[in-house]
């Protein structure tokens, strides 16, 4: 028992040194939000539901079901991978102190929802059309 | 019947899941709001070499362990949202697919640093509390027993009453995230109070008490949680030693928490140290109470790491001592010791499948719910315990 807790370790303490590359995603935003930008942190909260406002403005997280932009928003933003991301917006959903936020298939799909949806924001792929949409600058 | 409405319930929220799986149905308007269905169903398999389990025949092998439930939640205006789930579960005789309201209360935010919660609510009480019976989210088929017994859930889990919350920004301290609460216990008649009891041969004709707490939680840095947890319960119990009446008083009982949580990378440590001062003022026929020593220290320790985006491995400590046991001299009666490895494998996100081994050293007092019941184990309790256990979760 003692030695597989020791290989255990070993294993796991490596995967502590991890390099992470520029994030090559966008922060959208519906153009009722009136904040141009927006902390990491602040970010975060919003996209965890710890956080429900931005620039003292209610607003609703979009999220991508699955791809490129959606891994590496959450790596560079929320820094976990998709199953526990979404184990934390469960915990909020089944203790009821959380509504599950939309996913949808694809950057086209985010701009057309966060377009047509006030007080809502999402993220895509860095070189994906954005009309309708403004991007927020993440400090 | 309601043990007949408990099964039609489980087979409802199972029916009700595969219909979602085909057309992937979680929301429907009301109105102009979006109404949010969620739920999940359990099922799982528990093998022990020895004592049995948590009211389970786990000495032949026992797949009687079965929970669900379903939940409903809407955003009424940007500030308040409404919700509920019922749930129910079989595990051993805890429950017997009961349906319960687990919660259903209405939220009011009226801003980020305070909010209020009135209704049934979950307790915020150590790392897990609040979402103890949604294993779905942790690496584990069982969370340690010693802090969150599977036995106790509907003690602990949520009282009917209110809540004040909030989260403060601390600038670059950090967050700091705060929970406070007030309200009545419910007390099943198909779990651990009612089942310890009954084998200490105090049988419970009535039960109620209170609980109010507070819990506050820090995140100083990105992936770290730290947290303390206090709550002052009361529980006054009746029923009769044979005719003669009895009352049990709690005097206090007063579980407090400190606990750690570090997600980094693909690894993730947890660690909580629970100190149940709990004394009970014992009084047969009106006689002068006795007043008796039921407190537990109780703390684990866990790691899980991520193999693959699929497959997680992990494992933890999980520790009970018993300050006064009844019998001194029975060293097994005085702790129970689990360790623990398992391994999480998610099919896809809907599906999780476990595989989790328990190495169990103790059994722990009679007169405290520690899993092991001399009902279920008429022969006498052994010293040690290996527990196999497999668990199969669908959520959505």
């Amino acid at each position: 028992m003692k030695k597989l807790l020791y290989a255990f370790l070993l294993v796991a303490s490596a995967s502590i040194f991890v390099v992470q590359a520029k994030a090559q995603v966008i922060v959208i935003a519906n153009n009722s939000v009136k904040t141009s930008e927006v902390s990491k942190n602040d970010l975060k909260d919003v996209f965890t539901g710890a956080s429900t406002s931005l620039g003292g403005a209610n607003v609703v997280p979009i999220l991508l079901k699955a791809g490129t932009a959606h891994e590496e928003f959450l790596q560079a933003y929320i820094g976990k991978n998709d199953t526990a991301y979404r184990a934390g917006w469960r915990s909020l959903v089944f203790s009821g102190q959380a509504t599950m936020p939309k996913s949808l298939d694809g950057d086209a799909a985010v701009v057309e929802f966060v377009a047509h949806n006030a007080g809502t924001i999402g993220y895509i792929g860095k070189a994906s059309a954005h009309e309708g949409v403004k991007i927020l600058t993440v400090k | 019947m309601k043990q007949i409405i408990g099964r039609l319930m489980a087979g409802g929220m199972l029916a009700a899941l595969a219909l979602s799986m085909t057309l992937h149905a979680q929301e429907f308007k009301l109105g102009s709001r979006t109404v949010q269905v969620h739920g999940f169903a359990s099922q799982g398999y528990a093998y022990s070499n020895e004592n049995n389990f948590l009211t389970m025949n786990t000495s032949h092998g026992s797949p009687a362990f079965t929970e669900g439930a379903l939940n409903v939640s809407m955003a009424v205006t940007d500030k308040f949202r409404v919700g509920g789930q019922g749930y129910t579960r079989k595990i051993g005789s805890l429950d017997d697919f009961r349906p319960s309201l687990d919660w259903a209360y209405g939220d009011y935010k009226f801003a980020s640093w305070f909010g209020v919660r009135g209704g049934k609510v979950k307790t915020v009480l150590g790392l897990y509390n609040d979402t103890q019976d949604m294993t779905f989210l942790y690496t584990w088929a069982l969370l340690p027993q010693g802090v969150y017994p599977v036995d106790l859930r509907t003690t602990y889990i949520a009282h009917t009453g209110g809540d004040a919350y909030g989260r403060v920004s601390l600038k670059k301290a950090g967050k700091l995230e705060y929970t406070l609460y007030a309200g009545v216990r419910s007390f099943d008649n198909r779990e651990g109070y009612y089942y310890y009891s009954a084998g200490g041969g105090f049988p419970i004709s009535t039960i109620k008490g209170r609980m109010i707490g507070a819990d506050l939680k820090w995140f100083p840095v990105k992936g770290l949680t730290l947290g303390a947890s206090g709550a002052d319960l009361t529980a006054h119990r009746t029923g009769f030693l044979g005719k003669t009446p009895y009352t049990f008083d709690s005097n206090p009982n007063r579980p407090l928490a400190g606990y750690a949580n570090y997600a980094r990378g693909k690894w993730e440590g947890s660690f909580e140290y629970r100190y149940v001062n709990n004394y009970e003022d014992i009084s047969f026929g009106g006689a002068t109470p006795i007043h008796e020593d039921k407190c537990t220290r109780n703390w684990f320790a866990a790691a899980s790491y991520r193999i693959t985006p699929k497959l997680q491995a992990g494992f933890y400590h999980s520790s009970t001592n018993v300050e006064a046991p009844t019998i001194p001299t029975n060293t097994a009666s005085n702790h129970i010791y689990d360790e623990v490895v398992a391994a999480r494998y998610d099919v896809n996100s809907h599906w999780d499948v476990k595989a989790e081994g328990h190495f169990m050293d103790g059994y722990g007092d009679g007169r405290q719910t520690q899993g092991f019941y001399k009902q279920w184990n008429p022969q006498g309790l052994k010293p040690t315990t290996n527990l196999l256990m497999l668990r199969a979760t669908f959520k959505f």
